[in-house]
């Protein structure tokens, strides 16, 4: 993948305050709107908590029942490397 | 008024400011990004989804009053910045806060009131030259597809042909088409090159598709393979090549193809390959009014809401120095193109290729960036493309 400096950069990120609220916010709009994206995916950091790791892999989450994140109880706080990732439809036409 | 001439005298400031801290510079080069909403709906982008609490005019005001006149270069971005309500008002407060050169602005083209507005902003900044840019990355069918809305093209070829005719009795105004290459159009690159050609535009430029935190597109499959990118863009640079340009043209158009082989260096590389500049020339301040080197990292480098609304103690502050810190120790690496045209303004082998190749003889026969030859070279300014469409 091109520039996966940027996806290692953006996991250690400071995270906003309302990064969850704001973030699933916007992709429930973006599916309402009817763009192209069809759910999130929480694409944990390297070095992420337990229940970070729990998490089921690579699952495909409608915005309003995504986990927020920072996990309840992660002890890295704002400073917790796990992400949110939009999917989008031609990533999962290309999965067939 | 902000010269060009002026900008030059700057660079080896920036270049000792860079390396030494010394002497303190504003931004020549800044991207101000009012709203994120827009009405396209592109794979290439999310930005659309975002809603913010979008600084006010006044905010916006005070904040163009502590730049000074230090902006040569604004670039109004999005979301669709012709969207935004007050994007006339924001045009004319930049203007009267700090009398740029060039106030450009990208657009998708799709409202009817696109060209009310961009006269009322061309002609209340009667001596900066406004840049306008529709996006347009496939011809019919291929660019609805891609910026996800039916009927697009129609409406872009409307457009084109209404900011044409304003251009013709403007002669401040600029209007270009902008293609981003992506991995949904680097295909038909060739298609959208013949159409430019032909369409009357002063300029046709492309950035290519890159990930950026701003877009919420990190990790998003977009940006073309180093090799269908390298293919797809050489037959522009060829195209560009076989053209004959004169006088600006000649320079922004070397500076084009310089910028497209640096794009495919960096592909290759993966490196920044040129010293990059974002967070010392070039700057970015998104809706909610956090200040940004860059809108690929979008660093928070501090909200001016919380500073006052004056973007030096920002800019002079702390928090920017470990930013700068680690662009310059190189962990980032990125084709944009707003930063780019900048860093290669700041290159020495840059500008020695340009300079000779614009001094090379060849055929003068007068030709504007895309192939009218009645348009006035001046209007072929260089373009760099800010966030959004």
């Amino acid at each position: 993948m091109a520039f996966d400096w940027l996806s290692r950069f953006h996991h250690h990120m400071e995270k906003e305050p309302d990064y969850a609220v704001k973030t699933l916010a916007a992709y429930r709009l973006g599916m309402k709107a009817k763009g192209s994206i069809v759910g999130v995916v929480v694409q944990p950091a390297p070095n992420c908590c337990d229940a970070a790791q729990k998490l089921p892999a690579a699952k495909v989450y409608h915005p309003d029942q995504a986990p927020f994140l920072p996990l309840s109880g992660c002890p890295q706080g704002r400073r917790c490397g796990c992400v949110y990732r939009p999917v989008m439809t031609y990533q999962e036409a290309d999965k067939g | 008024m902000n010269s060009m001439a002026g900008v030059l005298l700057r660079v080896p400031l920036f270049k000792l400011y860079r390396k030494f801290g010394w002497p303190r510079m504003l931004p020549l080069n800044l991207t101000l990004s009012p709203s994120p909403k827009c009405n396209s709906r592109c794979l290439t982008c999310n930005i659309w989804m975002k809603r913010e609490d979008e600084l006010t005019l006044d905010e916006w005001d005070k904040v163009l009053a502590s730049l000074d006149q230090a902006p040569y270069w604004f670039t109004i971005s999005g979301g669709e910045p012709l969207m935004y309500p007050h994007v006339v008002e924001l045009a004319q407060l930049a203007y009267e806060r700090c009398h740029p050169g060039v106030i450009n602005i990208p657009t998708n083209g799709i409202l009817h009131t696109i060209p009310e507005r961009v006269e009322r902003i061309a002609r209340s900044c009667p001596k900066s030259q406004v840049i306008i840019n529709l996006s347009l990355d496939g011809v019919g069918e291929k660019h609805d597809i891609v910026r996800g809305v039916p009927g697009n093209f129609k409406k872009f070829e409307q457009r084109l042909e209404q900011l044409l005719s304003l251009r013709n009795q403007l002669n401040n105004l600029t209007i270009g088409i902008h293609s981003v290459v992506s991995v949904f159009s680097v295909d038909h690159l060739d298609e959208i090159i013949a159409y430019a050609d032909q369409s009357g535009a002063d300029q046709f430029i492309t950035e290519i598709a890159e990930p950026r935190v701003e877009l919420d597109t990190v990790g998003l499959p977009i940006t073309p393979s180093p090799e269908s990118y390298a293919k797809a863009i050489d037959r522009l640079i060829a195209y560009v090549e076989r053209k004959r340009f004169t006088g600006v043209a000649r320079i922004t158009e070397a500076l084009r193809v310089e910028y497209y082989e640096l794009v495919k260096r960096i592909l290759d590389e993966e490196d920044q390959v040129i010293a990059c500049y974002a967070g010392w020339v070039s700057a970015h301040i998104y809706a909610d009014g956090t200040v940004w080197p860059c809108c690929v990292r979008a660093d928070n480098l501090g909200n001016l809401r919380d500073h006052n609304y004056d973007f030096k103690e920002i800019w002079f502050g702390k928090k920017i120095k470990e930013v700068r810190q680690s662009i310059a120790a190189k962990e980032c690496h990125c084709p944009l193109a707003n930063a780019s045209y900048t860093n290669m303004l700041h290159d020495i082998g840059t500008l020695a290729r340009v300079g000779t190749k614009v001094l090379r003889p060849g055929n003068r026969r007068p030709q504007a960036a895309v192939g009218d030859p009645g348009q006035s070279a001046a209007r072929a300014a260089p373009v760099r493309q800010g966030a959004g469409e």
